[in-house]
């Protein structure tokens, strides 16, 4: 049974996780100081942003397999224009890490020029997340195609991957770089964290920092040299926290690839000047498009789990062998309807 | 960081280009496209942020081409909206909107009907294809309009805020017998109206093509020769000949195509003055036994001797209930000093019967006063419309103002309710205008088959009318609540949907019907051109 101090306990610490307490503990313990942070200038441009997404919907899962809804694609902006969204993966990915690298290595050949990768020891669930982040590289890929010089190339994510993609990404970045593209990657949520005791979070306590220290302008902040904890943090570039409208609270972690260390402020005023939009301000609105259009709703989930059923159906399976093959018994505890 | 060995060697069995079955979503035509949703009821969407003068506005007709129909709709309402889910547009930080395609304006219009490619115009019972392409409708579509108008002139047809000159609104004269009902509140243009309506019947008139004679009972003194700026009939001289007028005025009888009012001492009877009093039921029954003991061509004198007082005596009413009785005649008497021993009665039913327009001017009179004069010549029309039908008489249509003092609920004065409800058979129609449709008898109202609604602010009366029109106006009640000035919606049976009108300023309408070619039928030529003077 928990007890009232418990809870206590707990309150008191998330309250220690959120606020931030005083800023000159924060500098000292990151090695962060006022110096640090850049105050960005947004700046129109004649160029397109290409803004890349992904999604994935599972479908169903029998434990040693599963299968998913998986979409990727980017969306193009001239300025504030949008000019089109170009879906470049919409299916059906069958993870099974004994048989997935059929379905990973012909992408990695043409795309990439790889060899393919061994994902046999892979979790089941990181698999369709492999996919998925590699149909997204794809879509990078495509999207970089197409671009020119000068323009802005984001990517809803960070380059700080595990090691089975790494090595797309490190082509991608040389493409890009020999095209002259600046490609961003922006994270949503991030795991970068500070502090010898407990866990702080990392971004929104820049963020606080940078709302104190440089109210109503939009800024950023290197990571080179500071006391962040990056996860893992082998990846060719480098990490900054961007604030990209002065009058939005929310800040971002923007992962750059290394060619782009000589001109990142470049970079990020051009993309704030597009992140200000009263759809969603304070985030290139590039990928917020992206993300609705590219997104696979609970709809679109349930219509393709209606339409497996039909197939299996017809395939001679009756349902309840298909409830025996696919319901999870925690669905059967908590008295959900399965597959 | 990609390991040497990851690499295909060069020269290996690389696959050819992997092509990708690329969907590219584009700038596509969402908007101006039918995107739902019955039989009664269309949706498209428009932008959000349209520049002035593409705005859309309630009231405005759309056209929705179709294969071989084009169907014709009228936007009822609008409403902002959006792709976005939730409360978005109200956690927003700042205007600046980019993307024009996801935040749009809904625009919800009703079908009127549709007309295939002979040209016929047909209610609907189908819908437009999904997406079907919507236009604001173009001239040329309103032409199976001119079709079905009337001969009665009274305005233009209005395109929300446009107007549409090549159409006139027109009304028809077979259908003045069913009554007509004008409905608005003060200063939205009713005696315009009525004025632009008299002009079309004087010039039916004059040339010989009235099919009705119209009788205007004026109190306020503006019809005959206009008040300020405005002009009267009078000033139609070009159609002088469809007007005759009767004046209580001296001044304005002086006048030598003016007739001073009289009317007989007669011609007055009991129920006349009926009405125009609250009584109590000794004195009802006075004022019924009346025909029954004195003369009536004669009663009026009588009841006032002494010897009428008497007489009443002796039928068993009380004194004091006979001498208000005679009071009360006394007041009308001195207050309508009209009352003679001549009439212009038989007058003013011959030129109603002839067609014309018969203008009874009585300025400066009392509500009361008015409403005994249009009771006694009411009565007079009705009895003599009862007479055995005449080959060449011409039905008639008696205006009467603030209607609702003779047509509401529980009134007194069931003269008017019984040419609302039997007119017609004899060939006698009401012309009811009214700020206060809501006051007027529900079945009464149902009995109007012609209605011009300009403009009623209170809700009360609009649903009044909604529920007695005989064409659907429920539909139309934003637009009803939002008309200018002079706008107005005409539902009439001939007409196949109601008609969204802007009348025609009287003054403008006298200029144009001045120079007017001598045979030039005024609805066939496309209505006059003020605009294009």
């Amino acid at each position: 049974m928990l007890r009232e101090n418990r809870l206590k306990v707990v309150a008191e610490l998330m309250r220690d996780h959120i606020s931030l307490g005083g800023i000159e503990l924060f500098f000292r313990e990151t090695q962060l100081c006022e110096e640090d942070f850049t105050v960005i200038e947004p700046q129109d441009f004649d160029g397109r942003i290409y803004a890349v997404d992904g999604s994935n919907v599972a479908i169903c899962s029998w434990s040693v397999a599963n299968l998913n809804l998986i979409r990727a694609g980017y969306a193009v902006y001239q300025g504030r224009e949008w000019q089109k969204t170009v879906i470049t993966y919409d299916d059906v990915f069958l993870a099974d890490p004994r048989i997935c690298s059929e379905e990973f290595d012909p992408y990695l050949k043409a795309f990439f020029g790889l060899k393919g990768i061994d994902l046999k020891d892979s979790d089941l669930d990181r698999l369709s997340t492999y996919f998925r982040e590699l149909q997204e590289y794809i879509a990078l890929n495509e999207a970089l195609e197409e671009a020119h010089a000068g323009d802005l190339l984001i990517y809803d994510g960070g380059f700080d991957v595990f090691e089975p993609l790494r090595s797309v990404l490190h082509i991608i970045f040389k493409r890009a770089e020999e095209k002259g593209v600046d490609l961003l990657g922006i994270s949503k949520s991030s795991s970068l964290s500070w502090g010898k005791d407990i866990s702080l979070p990392f971004v929104q306590h820049t963020g606080r920092a940078g709302t104190l220290l440089f109210p109503g302008v939009p800024w950023y902040v290197g990571l080179k040299d500071k006391l962040v904890d990056h996860g893992q943090g082998r990846w060719e570039g480098e990490t900054y926290i961007v604030r990209f409208a002065g009058r939005s609270d929310l800040a971002f972690r923007v992962d750059a690839p290394a060619y782009l260390a000589g001109h990142i402020g470049s970079a990020l005023s051009r993309l704030a000047a597009y992140s200000r939009s009263s759809e969603c301000l304070g985030y290139p609105h590039a990928l917020f498009r992206a993300h609705r259009d590219i997104r696979i709703t609970n709809q679109e989930g349930s219509f393709m789990r209606q339409k497996l059923i039909e197939v299996l159906a017809e395939m001679g399976l009756s349902h309840s062998q298909m409830r025996t093959l696919t319901q999870d018994f925690h669905d059967i505890l908590e008295m959900r309807p399965g597959i | 960081m990609a390991s040497e060995d990851n690499r295909v060697p060069e020269g290996s069995n690389l696959p050819d280009k992997m092509v990708i079955d690329k969907m590219v979503i584009d700038k596509g035509d969402t908007t101006y496209r039918i995107i739902s949703k019955s039989v009664t009821e269309y949706h498209f969407i428009v932008p959000f942020d349209l520049p002035d003068e593409e705005r859309i506005e309630v009231g405005q007709i759309f056209s929705i081409k179709d294969k071989s129909l084009t169907f014709l709709a009228r936007v009822l309402n609008m409403e902002h909206s959006s792709n976005y889910d939730g409360h978005w547009d109200t956690t927003l930080k700042g205007t600046e909107f980019y993307d024009a395609d996801q935040i749009f304006n809904r625009v919800i219009a009703e079908p009127l009907g549709c007309v295939s490619t002979q040209g016929g115009f047909r209610k609907s019972r189908t819908l437009p294809t999904k997406f079907a392409p919507v236009t604001r409708a173009k001239k040329d579509e309103f032409e199976f309009l001119k079709k079905v108008m009337g001969d009665i002139e009274i305005g233009y047809l209005r395109n929300g805020s446009r107007v549409v000159e090549e159409i006139p609104v027109a009304l028809h004269s077979e259908a003045m017998d069913h009554h007509m009902g004008v409905f608005a509140t003060t200063g939205m243009g009713k005696s315009n109206f009525m004025k632009v309506f008299a002009a079309s019947c004087m010039r039916l008139a004059a040339r010989g093509e009235s099919k009705f004679g119209l009788l205007i009972v004026d109190p306020h003194g503006e019809y005959l020769k206009g008040k300020k700026d405005a002009k009267g009939l009078m000033h139609l001289t070009r159609y002088r000949s469809g007007l005759a007028c009767y004046s209580t005025d001296r001044k304005n009888a002086s006048d030598p195509g003016v007739e001073e009012l009289a009317i007989s001492e007669s011609e007055v009877r009991p129920e006349d003055i009926a009405l125009l009093y609250e009584w109590s039921p000794p004195q009802r029954d006075a004022l019924d036994a009346i025909s029954r003991i004195f003369s009536s061509s004669n009663w009026l004198e009588e009841i006032q001797s002494n010897e009428g007082l008497a007489r009443m005596m002796q039928e068993g009413f009380k004194d004091t209930t006979v001498l208000v009785l005679v009071r009360r005649i006394r007041n009308v008497l001195e207050a309508n000093k009209y009352i003679q021993k001549r009439s212009s009665l038989e007058n003013i039913i011959t030129n109603l019967q002839s067609g014309k327009v018969v203008l009874v001017d009585i300025p400066r009179m009392s509500d009361r006063s008015e409403l005994f004069l249009l009771s006694i010549i009411s009565r007079y029309i009705l009895e003599a419309y009862k007479k055995e039908d005449q080959e060449c008489r011409k039905n008639c249509l008696i205006t009467i103002e603030e209607a609702q003092r003779v047509l509401g609920e529980g009134s007194n004065t069931s003269r008017f309710e019984t040419i609302a409800r039997e007119g017609r058979k004899f060939g006698v129609g009401l012309c009811a205008i009214t700020q206060q449709p809501k006051l007027i008898d529900k079945l009464l109202l149902s009995q109007f088959n012609t209605l011009v609604v300009m403009g009623l602010g209170d809700k009360n009366d609009r649903r009044q009318l909604e529920e007695s029109a005989k064409q659907d106006l429920s539909s139309l009640d934003i637009e009803i609540q939002t008309l200018e000035k002079g706008e107005a919606i005409v539902s009439t049976l001939n007409i196949p949907f109601p008609v969204p009108a802007i009348i025609h300023r009287y003054e403008d309408y006298l200029r144009i019907l001045g120079k007017e070619e001598k045979d030039e039928s005024l609805v066939r030529r496309g209505g006059f051109k003020p605009f294009l003077e």
